[in-house]
């Protein structure tokens, strides 16, 4: 595994991006396109070196190499070796090619399209906006070929820091500091459980390695089998602890239930910022951990069970609040969480492809609304709410029917690629789920929520493109250019096609092979030795049932889940595809509240804050002012005064010296001869 | 090493060299008893207990004192009742250097000052008896070094004619000191009526044979009152009152002399008698108890009323004075700790904390003696923002305040931290309290170290007081005090192993 070939330019995919960021930081101002056309040139580099490493990958060759060891020293750890090396290194296996190819493709379309959303609207701070693009990108392509979990901690911070300067760009307003503030504080707690984690595994272990002999999951998986005690627990225990703690960053970085709340105030950034963060780097970095280190989860049922049942209860809870969502993106927005929900499921129930089959279709389709919807904003002056808003569909084809076609990916429409992905995870999740009730559980809450995907997805197209317009700048909308169109057109193309890389139902239905994303995930053209599909599948304990036959059980999930998606979309299409759409609020009664107000989400962690957390310091403080504070200055005074009285024994009088002297004297003579029977 | 072989009494130069340098003085001051030649007078002192320095050190690491069959030079008896080991030569090195360091910085300190070679063959006489003391090992030299260490100080202290607190300091210092040597003197008396012996080696031969059963009582009175000489020779409680008044009324180099050098050759007596004389466990069948438990008392005590009357004191130098009450605290803890086995680490911490101490209690005492020279005053109000002024003397007051305070990682905090580990790992309940006490009175010590800190960093002056000069000598004798604090970290480990044999074979 030398650095031989393509692979010794693997640093360079990474440190583009970084270049660009000094670059426009530095230089921005004094550009042309303040700083853009460095950060699209990076981009597009770090795309070419991926795709290259992509084909080196395809051509048999992974790349698994320490670039820079910042520490080591002697530690006693619990198993395992004596030693523990801090290392930058990167690992370059079909999981990780895949990941890189996808976040440079959608940073190169997001740089492109901010010189249409942002620069031709004239906005102010962009060598700011490119800088903070571009450290972004960096931080995120980093993470992705980290080899080791220290080092893939520090660039998920790194990723964290960049999305709360890039929420708050605009942060002379009042409401976009306070959601990046907000994006920050709760990815923070995460973190916090993630950082405690990355502490108890090189605890353990004495490594913190992803891939290789010395791996943390290898030392693992020995541990388990030799039942060895680690901190006084069972191995597996251990392993469970440890797994949810870094768990515990992914939730908050994927805004899973409940850390999900700073996603949808995360709206106030930038659309395209909004696009990346969605779908190729913040957010994905948390469901991206759970693959990278998949092999580690795959040890613990109970760690995997908690995954999915998240993952399946966050996919229903956030797509039943973007049903009543009025702002484009606010839709979206809970649409990421929700299908991030999916993800979590499909990783959950041991669906590693599947998993990872969503996360690359989602972000596609993703950016590719996200990017639509800034489109749509562009279009309308800067208006996003979708009641003021209609009859798009004639004015702006391109993208109308770009966006379209996200649409049909994200909710699940045969034959665009969301449908595949999200439907072999449910089909997972239920083969999985006729054995484990819990499971089951996780499966029916995200089979219900494709019924609601396909309602919200399709009134926000309805009330965006279809009907009369409804406010003057619907009726008379800017217009669009090239840099806008470009990424929506590539974007839309692979929003229809990406399903091809794994036609499994078609597999298994017929035979034919067209699952080229398993069999890339499982080593057959190159990968790292125990970072196979097929090696998390031996470690899993899970057992598959089915409904019938095989292929009955194909078909009844992919026929149910396509049903529920089509009747999702024809309510939509019944309520809202008229001339004049009305809310229909009375409709859902005293649900409506509830869901407008994100089930009180929002509240319940202020109360959190205010009605548990600040009694609590506050009563820590009062403790803290009057009894530590007390003791302290009682101490204190006490020795004052003591020193005052000790003092006086010195009167200046010779005589009086002698006297104490001699008293003392006989008082020791005294105590020690009673002591010892002198007398 | 040596090519040639010296004779015995040659073991004993780093005390002669001393002595030496004592009668030239006397003879120069003989016959120019008027003379103003300060450069002659401090360099011939300062040449001659660095020479003694050297001596010693050379001795040291030629072997004399490591056993022979370490191959070593072996124990070195010139005359019956004197023995130059490691013990002693240790000792010698730390008053070497406290004398050297002094005799330098009153080059600046005696300008316009009469009887200035009177002044120096003193404070030889004096250095001359604290290596005698180093050295002595049967009861009546004790005696005699002791005297030939503490008459000369009478003198010094009250050197200063004019001074009415000088003259009173020394008239105070004398008449303490002529009291508890009336009481260890006494001691002596009891302790050869109960065993018929005087050298230290065959008291103890005596106590271990049986041959003093029936006087127990007699001994355990002896002892007590030896030890109430030794509290008098390093300042400890009960025996501490002339301190104060004493360090006050000096002359601020005579003090850092008194606190610094004196202190160490009370402690290197008590070492070596409670080591060589004394066995704890035959003594404790003759007397009924272990003689350890006063030191035990003593220890806590001295330390307590130390460090807490220092923490109010207005005046540095009194200050200064009662904190070297509460280091005598620390050090007593050595002997403390002899009873249990493993005693030879706490002794040896102990000894290393009185090297320390001669370094940063020194440099401390030579920078009130600055301030006397600059005349700024005595109090702490009076030190206020003198590093604007004077910015490496206060360095340097800083690095001696923390490093007294046992603040890492200054020296001073690696010797406590051994006193302190010594002391937890011998585990007795006496142990624990004494480690204790040791933990608390050091967290009391930081706040009034921290307070002159504070004084001369942080605090405005209160009144313009002029351009300071920068005295050569004194700045060099602080500067090198500093200099070793600092830098003894990196010799710790020599140190520490040198410390730790001597008390070992001390013990042996």
């Amino acid at each position: 595994m030398a650095g031989t070939g393509i692979f010794s330019y693997a640093p360079a995919i990474a440190l583009f991006p970084l270049v660009a960021f000094v670059v426009a930081l530095v230089f921005g101002k004094y550009m042309p396109k303040k700083g853009a056309i460095a950060g699209i040139f990076a981009t597009a580099g770090s795309l070419v070196l991926s795709l290259a490493m992509l084909a080196a990958v395809a051509g048999g060759e992974v790349y698994h190499e320490t670039i820079y060891e910042w520490t080591s020293g002697a530690v006693a750890s619990e198993v395992g070796a004596d030693g523990i090396e801090f290392t930058f290194g990167i690992l370059i296996d079909p999981l990780s090619a895949l990941m890189l190819v996808i976040v440079s493709l959608v940073a190169v379309l997001v740089h492109v399209f901010s010189l249409g959303y942002m620069n031709a609207e004239g906005e102010t701070g962009l060598p700011r906006y490119y800088a903070e693009l571009g450290l972004f990108t960096f931080s995120m392509l980093a993470f992705v070929f980290a080899d080791n979990l220290l080092m893939a901690f520090m660039f998920f911070e790194l990723v964290g820091l960049c999305s709360y300067l890039l929420i708050g760009f605009w942060f002379r307003t009042k409401s976009a500091p306070s959601a990046a503030k907000k994006a920050f504080l709760v990815t923070r707690f995460g973190d916090y459980f993630f950082l405690i984690g990355v502490v108890a595994i090189a605890a353990t272990f004495g490594t913190v390695a992803f891939a290789g002999d010395d791996s943390f999951v290898t030392a693992a998986e020995t541990a388990i089998d030799d039942g060895t005690q680690l901190f006084g627990f069972d191995a597996q225990t251990w392993v469970t602890i440890t797994g949810l703690l870094v768990l515990g960053g992914v939730i908050g970085k994927s805004a899973q239930f409940p850390l999900h709340t700073w996603l949808p105030d995360a709206m106030e950034g930038p659309t395209t910022v909004s696009a990346l963060i969605h779908a190729a780097t913040m957010v994905a970095a948390g469901v991206y951990l759970v693959a990278r280190m998949f092999g580690y989860y795959a040890l613990s049922p109970t760690a995997l069970a908690i995954i999915a049942f998240v993952g399946g209860f966050t996919a229903l809870f956030a797509a039943t609040m973007g049903v009543v969502k009025d702002d484009i993106k606010q839709v979206l927005a809970y649409s990421t969480i929700s299908q991030y929900g999916y993800m979590m499921l499909g990783l959950g129930v041991g669906g590693y492809v599947a998993g990872v089959f969503h996360l690359m279709n989602h972000a596609f389709f993703k950016a590719l609304l996200f990017l639509g919807a800034g489109a749509v904003i562009i279009l309308m002056h800067h208006e996003q709410d979708m009641w003021k808003m209609g009859g798009l569909k004639d004015k702006a084809p391109v993208t109308y029917y770009t966006f379209l076609a996200g649409a049909l990916a994200l909710a699940g429409i045969i034959p665009f690629s969301g449908f595949w992905s999200k439907d072999e995870i449910l089909y997972d999740a239920l083969i999985v789920g006729l054995e484990e009730p819990v499971i089951l559980a996780a499966y029916a809450m995200g089979l219900v929520a494709v019924f609601f995907t396909g309602f919200y997805t399709f009134r926000m197209v309805f009330l965006t493109f279809h009907g009369e317009p409804r406010s003057e700048a619907a009726e008379d909308p800017h217009p669009v250019g090239w840099a806008v169109k470009v990424p929506l057109i590539t974007l839309g193309v692979l929003a229809l096609v990406a399903g091809i890389a794994n036609l499994a139902p078609v597999y298994k239905l017929t035979g034919i092979e067209l699952t080229f994303l398993e069999s890339w995930l499982d080593g057959e053209y190159g990968a790292v030795e125990g970072l196979t599909y097929s090696a998390y599948g031996e470690l899993l304990a899970y057992e598959a049932g089915t409904i019938g036959t095989e292929q009955q059980t194909v078909l009844i999930a992919a026929g149910v889940s396509l049903l529920l998606a089509f009747s999702g979309a024809g309510v939509a299409w019944k309520l809202y595809n008229v001339p004049e759409p009305s809310r229909h609020v009375t409709k859902l009664g005293g649900a409506y509240t509830v869901l407008r107000s994100n089930y009180y989400q929002d509240e319940f962690q202020v109360w959190l804050a205010e009605g548990v957390t600040q009694p609590i310091a506050r009563a820590a403080d009062r403790f803290d002012r009057t009894v530590i504070d007390g003791t302290v200055n009682g101490v204190s005074s006490i020795s004052l005064f003591g020193s005052n009285r000790v003092k006086r024994l010195q009167t200046g009088i010779v005589t009086n010296y002698a006297a104490l002297l001699v008293a003392g004297f006989i008082g020791l003579l005294l105590v020690l001869g009673l002591y010892g029977g002198w007398f | 090493m040596a090519v040639f072989q010296l004779p015995e009494w040659m073991a004993l130069a780093p005390a002669l060299i001393m002595a030496v340098t004592a009668l030239a003085l006397f003879v120069f001051d003989s016959i120019s008893p008027r003379s103003t030649n300060r450069s002659l007078l401090a360099g011939t002192a300062a040449a001659g207990s660095l020479a003694s320095l050297a001596v010693a050190v050379w001795f040291s690491t030629a072997g004399v004192g490591t056993p022979t069959i370490d191959g070593g030079l072996g124990e070195i008896e010139p005359i019956h009742g004197l023995v130059v080991d490691q013990l002693a030569l240790y000792f010698m090195i730390v008053v070497a250097i406290v004398t050297a360091l002094v005799a330098v910085a009153s080059y600046d300190y005696l300008v316009d000052h009469a009887y200035q070679a009177e002044y120096y063959s003193l404070v030889m006489l004096a250095a001359t008896g604290m290596s005698m003391m180093a050295a002595a090992n049967s009861l009546v030299t004790i005696f005699i070094a002791l005297e030939l260490a503490s008459l000369p100080s009478y003198a010094l202290v009250a050197i200063l004619k004019d001074n009415r607190g000088s003259v009173e300091a020394g008239l105070k210092y004398f008449l303490i000191g002529a009291l508890s040597s009336a009481i260890f003197v006494y001691g002596i008396s009891l302790v050869y009526g109960a065993t018929g012996h005087l050298y230290l080696a065959d008291i103890a031969a005596v106590i271990e044979a049986g041959g003093a059963d029936g006087y127990g009582s007699l001994l355990g009175l002896g002892i007590l009152m030896l030890i109430g000489g030794f509290a008098y020779k390093t300042a400890s409680a009960p025996f501490h009152f002339w301190a104060p008044d004493a360090y006050e009324g000096a002359p601020a180099p005579i003090s850092a002399f008194l606190s610094s050098a004196s202190k160490a050759a009370g402690f290197v007596i008590a070492f070596r008698v409670f080591t060589e004389a004394f066995p704890v466990a035959a003594t404790q069948e003759l007397i009924g108890l272990d003689w350890t438990i006063a030191f035990v008392i003593l220890a806590i005590v001295t330390m307590t009323i130390g460090n807490f009357a220092a923490a109010t004191q207005n005046n540095v130098k009194r200050m200064l004075a009662y904190s070297s009450i509460g280091h005598a605290g620390y050090a007593l803890i050595g002997l403390a700790a002899l009873s249990a086995d493993g005693g030879e680490l706490v002794m040896g911490a102990a000894m290393m904390h009185l090297l320390v101490y001669g370094f940063m209690n020194t440099g401390a005492f030579l920078f009130v003696a600055l301030a006397e020279h600059w005349d700024v005053g005595r109090t702490f109000e009076d030190y206020n923002g003198l590093s604007a002024q004077a910015p490496v003397a206060c360095a340097a007051l800083v690095v001696f305040m923390f490093s007294l305070a046992g603040v890492p990682p200054f020296a001073g905090f690696w010797s406590k931290y051994f006193l302190f580990t010594g002391a937890i790992s011998i585990g007795s309940t006496a142990m624990l309290a004494v480690a204790a006490a040791l933990v608390v009175n050091s967290a009391l010590s930081l706040y009034y170290y921290s307070r002159l800190v504070k004084a001369v960093l942080i605090e405005d002056p209160l009144a313009d007081r002029g351009a300071l000069d920068q005295p050569t000598g004194l700045y060099a004798a602080i500067i090198v005090a500093a200099v070793m604090t600092v830098a003894l970290l990196a010799g710790f480990g020599p140190i520490a192993e040198a410390a730790t044999d001597a008390a070992a074979a001390a013990l042996a």
